[in-house]
């Protein structure tokens, strides 16, 4: 340490002549004026305040012990320079080394106007030096009450070398700010400039604030900055409003496009609707949580994983119910499906009770896997959540899965042809009692990835199908009786409709205009949007 | 269809309901009194089984299954709610809760007038026929029928729910309205307040009943009945069953709305909860359980599964759930047309291909 | 008022019907007179109960139009407006109302609306008279339901006969039926026949549609193939190839 400190102070003297970008500081004067007049006080912490902006890590390291100790009154001036109060003895305040008073000393009093500038040194050098977070963001909170007298770059430095992600953007927030209020006209116009790059509420508030400043009122061209640097910022928060809200409504339509597909198929198949529906939903996201509870016991290195471990376990899980409930009660119901909406209502409500003894009303806790956390800023207040993009590449994957297995398979050339006239299909030897059931199995574990699809978004709880199941019946209504294309069209349409109305009047509105929009719909195409037209009766 | 005149179970019936009313007002008092909760239970039931009647005639002679008749069961729920405050407001100057929790000074402008029962009446009746007729109109006309029908109207009653669950509607909000004192200018609550109550909603009930039977017994009954068994056969023989479903659909909605008027100043309480999609369907089960399109089965389902209800819910409140499903899966399974089935002593009879097809919806090409 | 024999009942003008990308009527132009039994034959799918779809109102066309009586466009009509204006017709799958009683079934079709053509006494003699010419009489208390399915279709017949229609369509009146009751449906198509009344039959049994026919029109793919009386139609090479010849 001496041996380095000996050696900067030969290099300093050595560059002492030359046009150094930092000036070479000078140690045993600053601690001179640390011990002079008031004026020369004053000038001291400008130096440190300058250091802590522009000077070397090792200029600093020394720097900010003493205005720490100036601020403490720990800073004793004697006849050979100044001591430095450290642990129980005193330390050299230029060379670090522990040495005893010489002579008279007396400890120097901060006037007034110098105690805030020392305090700012004091801040300024501790948030770029000290070693903990908490230490750097208490230095922050300090720094933020004086945004305007701060030094250049100090806060650009700061945040260059901040390893805390949370601290380093209060800092760059603050350094925006500080530009914003800068004493150079054309560097705040600059600032305004830069703060509009990135629109946000929090942007915008801090623009906006601008309009109290006396230079609104005075200076034209930074008048223009702000109206302009507003009128931006108030563009990027309403796109980026607009993408959140359309994100929003993407991920609502994808999960209620998994519980419609289901009720779709099924619908065109044997023309009943599953108002059980909501609860398969229901037991897919127990199931998921069941999973992730059992990692947790079994291989908790996996734990993370559940979401992707689970997908077969939902599926089958539903879709066993689903069969079980198609071979046990809606196939003696063949043809009477008004009675099997109450077959299935008894069931929802059976299964609703069911997990309310066995699991309790509370909602259930998820992990969030490193997959499903945080997101990327987009614009404005929008940030591009990982939760819901699982949830939309779910939707688009099962979409894929479930059109191919429609078109591809035997099982889905069966549900075609049984969808399309039940009695030819029957005639030309497909078991179509074997084809509903395993359809009704298809729409069910569809049900349950749904309901793995949305446990990292809305609550788990045993009432949970309630919010979508309404919803998914106008998908079906609306996209037509047992058609893909229809159902995706209508799920996206009655998602992003409720999503896009709701800020503006609230969810309950948004439920009455969609039921509206509906019945109007119908009043046009009674079928649906993508209904296949034939004989009637 | 026999006369109404030589209907044995709803002349039957009908008296039976009849000599109840009038024997609780006379055994006041006397050692043969009923317990107060007892009476006041049994006008609920009775209010019950007058919603099931009114689902029944649309169900069960009509084919068109409401899940969403809760919806009318609260419009005159909540028109009489709204009187009742109103009128005790008036006669004792009780402020109702809700008014209070808004912190509003006084009631909100489409209050006025709601202390006269007859505007009551009018409003709660003007109310139920546009919705229904509105609603009923745009359905009927685009040919919405079966399933289709069925979903559609438990979204609007849930839809209903949940505008009525805000606070700012000035209908109560989640708290609903109650604090009901007086009823005609008569303090509520007395023992001979509940019998008159329950006495009434019997003889209602009863008139329901009859009025139910004299409809279904008449031409355009019968013409109700072809419609149900196949529309289109008899769109084709020149009827415009467009009016016909839409006067059966407001009639019902009407009566609904008679049986919320009968049952929220016996259970003194009104909230949004009367629209939960639960209860409307309930009603579909209780129809399904006594036997649709059957009068006198509607109203012995609604009466055997409330009892069985208000009974549990107080004995073993967490089983009824599992018990209502139950019900349901034996009554879909073992006696597809309720307990009539068991009256007549024929536990299964298959349906014929046409009963068959009738439920499928219309709406399916 | 009667209109005279031998002027147009109905004139089928350029129809098409599609169903999707498939023409279940295409083009296809007929004239039906009055005081004539018309066949309508043709293999499966010719389009001839969407002929009558169009005709009762039940499918709307895509083009073309339907002339009832020289004018009145039935394309533009409901349902029950075309019943009223006096066509009816009897469907391919015995359409009755299981509910109501053979009695209630001739007195809804007697009457046209909901407060009664009718009135009491004339209903009566109405509903006896039908009931007597399709040979229900017996069974007229009886519900629909418990019917077997030959009195089913008469009682359809009977249903569409009781308001004296202008135009009668039987779509497959003979179905299932067995040979005897085939002879008296036969017999029953015949006596309706009558100067101010159009019939059309569309049937798969030649014999039937040979007893009862004075003309006949053999539909394909949408399209007349052939038209005129059974001989001729029997002779007719194309309507061999696609048809009668297997």
């Amino acid at each position: 340490m001496t041996f380095r400190f000996a050696f900067l102070v030969l290099a300093a003297g050595l560059l002492g002549t030359a046009p150094a970008l930092a000036a070479p500081l000078d140690r045993s004067a600053l601690v001179a004026r640390l011990c002079g007049s008031a004026a020369e006080m004053g000038e001291a912490a400008g130096t440190l305040i300058t250091l802590a902006a522009s000077g070397s890590a090792e200029d600093r390291a020394f720097a900010a012990p003493l205005a720490r100790a100036a601020m403490e009154k720990k800073l004793t001036c004697d006849e050979a320079g100044a001591l430095l109060t450290a642990g129980g003895g005193t330390l050299d305040a230029i060379t670090s080394a522990p040495r005893a008073e010489q002579g008279a000393s007396r400890a120097p009093v901060l006037s007034l106007k110098n105690r805030a500038v020392f305090e700012l040194a004091d801040a300024a050098l501790a948030l770029r030096s000290a070693a903990s977070p908490a230490e750097r963001a208490s230095a922050l909170r300090t720094l933020e009450r004086k945004p305007g007298s701060l030094p250049d770059g100090l806060l650009d430095a700061a945040a260059a070398e901040e390893t805390d992600a949370g601290l380093k953007g209060q800092i760059e927030t603050l350094a925006q700010t500080a530009a914003l209020n800068a004493s150079d006209i054309a560097k705040r116009i600059t600032a305004i400039g830069r703060v509009a790059d990135n629109p946000s509420r929090r942007a915008l508030a801090q623009v906006g604030a601008l309009k109290q400043d006396p230079a609104y009122a005075g200076d034209p061209a930074f008048r223009a900055a702000v109206d302009a640097g507003i009128s931006r910022i108030e563009r990027g928060i309403a796109i980026g409003d607009t993408l959140a809200a359309l994100y929003n409504g993407l991920s609502f339509a994808s999960i209620l496009f998994m519980a419609a597909i289901g009720l779709a198929i099924i619908f065109g198949l044997m023309g009943v609707i599953n108002l059980a529906q909501g609860e398969f939903i229901m037991i897919g996201a127990y199931v998921t949580w069941l999973v992730q509870e059992g990692l947790r016991r079994a291989a908790p290195a996996l734990v993370d994983w559940y979401l992707v471990l689970a997908i077969p376990a939902a599926f089958l899980v539903t879709a066993a119910i689903g069969v079980a409930l198609e071979a046990a009660l809606l196939r003696h119901l063949y043809r009477r499906p008004l009675m099997s909406l109450l077959a299935t209502w008894a069931v929802s409500l059976f299964l609703v009770n069911l997990v309310r003894v066995g699991f309790g009303t509370q909602n259930l806790q998820f992990e969030t896997p490193f997959y499903v956390t945080g997101g990327v800023p987009v614009i404005g207040d929008f940030i591009f959540t990982w939760n819901r993009m699982f949830a939309i590449l779910f939707a688009v994957v099962t979409l894929a899965l479930t059109t191919a297995l429609i078109r591809f398979t035997p099982l889905g050339l069966n549900i075609r042809a049984v969808t399309q006239n039940r009695d030819m299909a029957a005639c030309i030897g497909i078991p179509t009692r074997r084809v509903d059931m395993m359809a009704f199995g298809l729409g069910s574990g569809l049900a349950g990835l749904a309901g793995l699809a949305l446990s990292p978004i809305y609550s788990v709880n045993p009432q949970m199908g309630q919010n979508f199941i309404i919803d998914s019946f106008m998908v079906v209504v609306l996209g037509g009786v047992g058609t893909i294309a229809g159902t995706v069209v209508a799920a996206l349409g009655i998602g992003q409709i409720n999503v896009l109305i709701e800020p503006l009047w609230g969810a309950v509105a948004a439920k009455v205009i969609v039921l509206l929009m509906i019945i109007a719909f119908l009043q046009w195409r009674p079928e649906g949007l993508f209904a296949v037209k034939g004989r009637r009766k | 269809m026999k006369p109404l005149s030589t209907d044995r179970p709803v002349l039957g019936l009908a008296a039976l309901l009849v000599l109840l009313a009038l024997a609780m007002p006379f055994a006041d008092g006397t050692p043969l009194a009923l317990s107060r909760y007892l009476v006041n239970a049994i006008g609920q039931l009775a209010a019950f089984a007058v919603l099931a009647l009114s689902l029944d005639l649309i169900w069960g002679y009509l084919g068109i299954l409401s899940l969403g008749h809760g919806l009318f069961f609260a419009i005159g729920g909540y028109v009489v709610a709204m009187y009742l405050l109103k009128h005790s407001f008036e006669v004792t100057g009780t402020v109702p809760d809700f008014l209070q929790f808004m912190g509003w000074k006084e009631f909100p402008f489409y209050w006025a007038g709601f202390e006269f029962f007859p505007y009551a009446l009018l409003v709660a009746v003007a109310v139920t026929s546009l919705i229904a007729g509105v609603f009923g109109y745009v359905s009927f006309r685009s040919r919405v029928g079966g399933v289709y029908f069925a979903i559609i109207t438990q979204a609007l009653v849930y839809v209903a729910m949940l505008l009525m669950f805000r606070n700012d509607t000035g209908f109560g909000g989640n708290n609903g309205m109650t604090g009901f004192t007086v009823l005609f200018g008569w303090p509520m609550g007395s023992t001979g307040m509940l019998i008159g109550m329950a006495s009434a909603s019997l003889v209602v009930l009863a008139l329901v009943l009859l009025g139910c039977r004299a409809l279904v017994g008449s031409r355009f009954g019968a013409l109700m009945i072809a419609t149900r068994d196949d529309e289109t056969r008899l769109r084709t023989l020149g009827y415009e069953t467009l009016r016909l479903k839409l006067a059966v659909w407001c009639l019902s909605a009407l009566i609904a709305m008679l049986a919320g008027m009968l049952y929220v100043p016996q259970v003194g309480i009104i909230n949004p909860r009367l629209l939960s999609p639960e209860l409307s369907l309930e009603i579909a089960v209780w129809v399904a359980i006594g036997g649709r399109g059957h009068l006198v089965g509607a109203v012995i389902g609604a009466l055997l599964v409330n009892a069985i209800k208000f009974w549990l819910s107080s004995a073993a409140p967490e089983v009824w759930p599992f018990i209502l499903s139950g019900l349901i899966v034996l009554v879909v399974l073992v006696f597809p047309n309720g307990l009539v089935d068991l009256a007549k002593l024929r536990l299964v009879r298959p349906m014929g291909p046409k009963r068959m097809a009738e439920e499928i919806g219309e709406a399916r090409p | 008022m009667k209109p005279a024999a031998g002027l147009t009942a109905l004139l089928v003008d350029g129809l098409t019907v599609r169903f999707g990308s498939f023409r279940a009527i295409d083009d296809l132009s007929l004239a039906i007179d009055y005081g004539e039994v018309r066949a309508v034959i043709g293999p499966n799918g010719a389009g001839k109960t969407t002929l009558l779809d169009v005709i009762s109102g039940i499918t709307r066309p895509k083009e073309g139009r339907v002339l009832f009586d020289g004018a009145l466009d039935v394309t533009r009509q409901s349902e029950s407006a075309i019943a009223r204006a006096g066509i009816r017709r009897k469907f391919q799958k015995p359409s009755v109302f299981e509910g109501l009683s053979v009695r209630q079934h001739i007195a809804i079709g007697a009457d046209t609306g909901f407060r009664g053509g009718l009135d009491g006494p004339a209903l009566e003699d109405r509903v006896g008279e039908v009931l007597d010419t399709v040979g229900l009489a017996e069974q007229a208390e009886r519900m629909a339901g418990a019917l077997s399915h030959g009195q089913k279709q008469w009682l359809e017949i009977g249903m569409v006969l009781a308001s004296d229609p202008k135009v009668l369509m039987l779509d497959e009146p003979v179905a299932g039926l067995t040979d005897e009751e085939t002879e008296r449906t036969a017999r029953l198509v015949r006596a309706l026949r009558r100067p101010d009344r159009a019939i059309v039959v569309v049937e798969h049994d030649m014999d039937f549609v040979e007893r009862i026919a004075d003309r006949v029109t053999v539909l394909h793919e949408g399209r007349t193939l052939c038209e005129g009386s059974m001989e001729k139609v029997r002779a007719d090479a194309a309507v061999i190839d696609v048809y009668l010849g297997r």
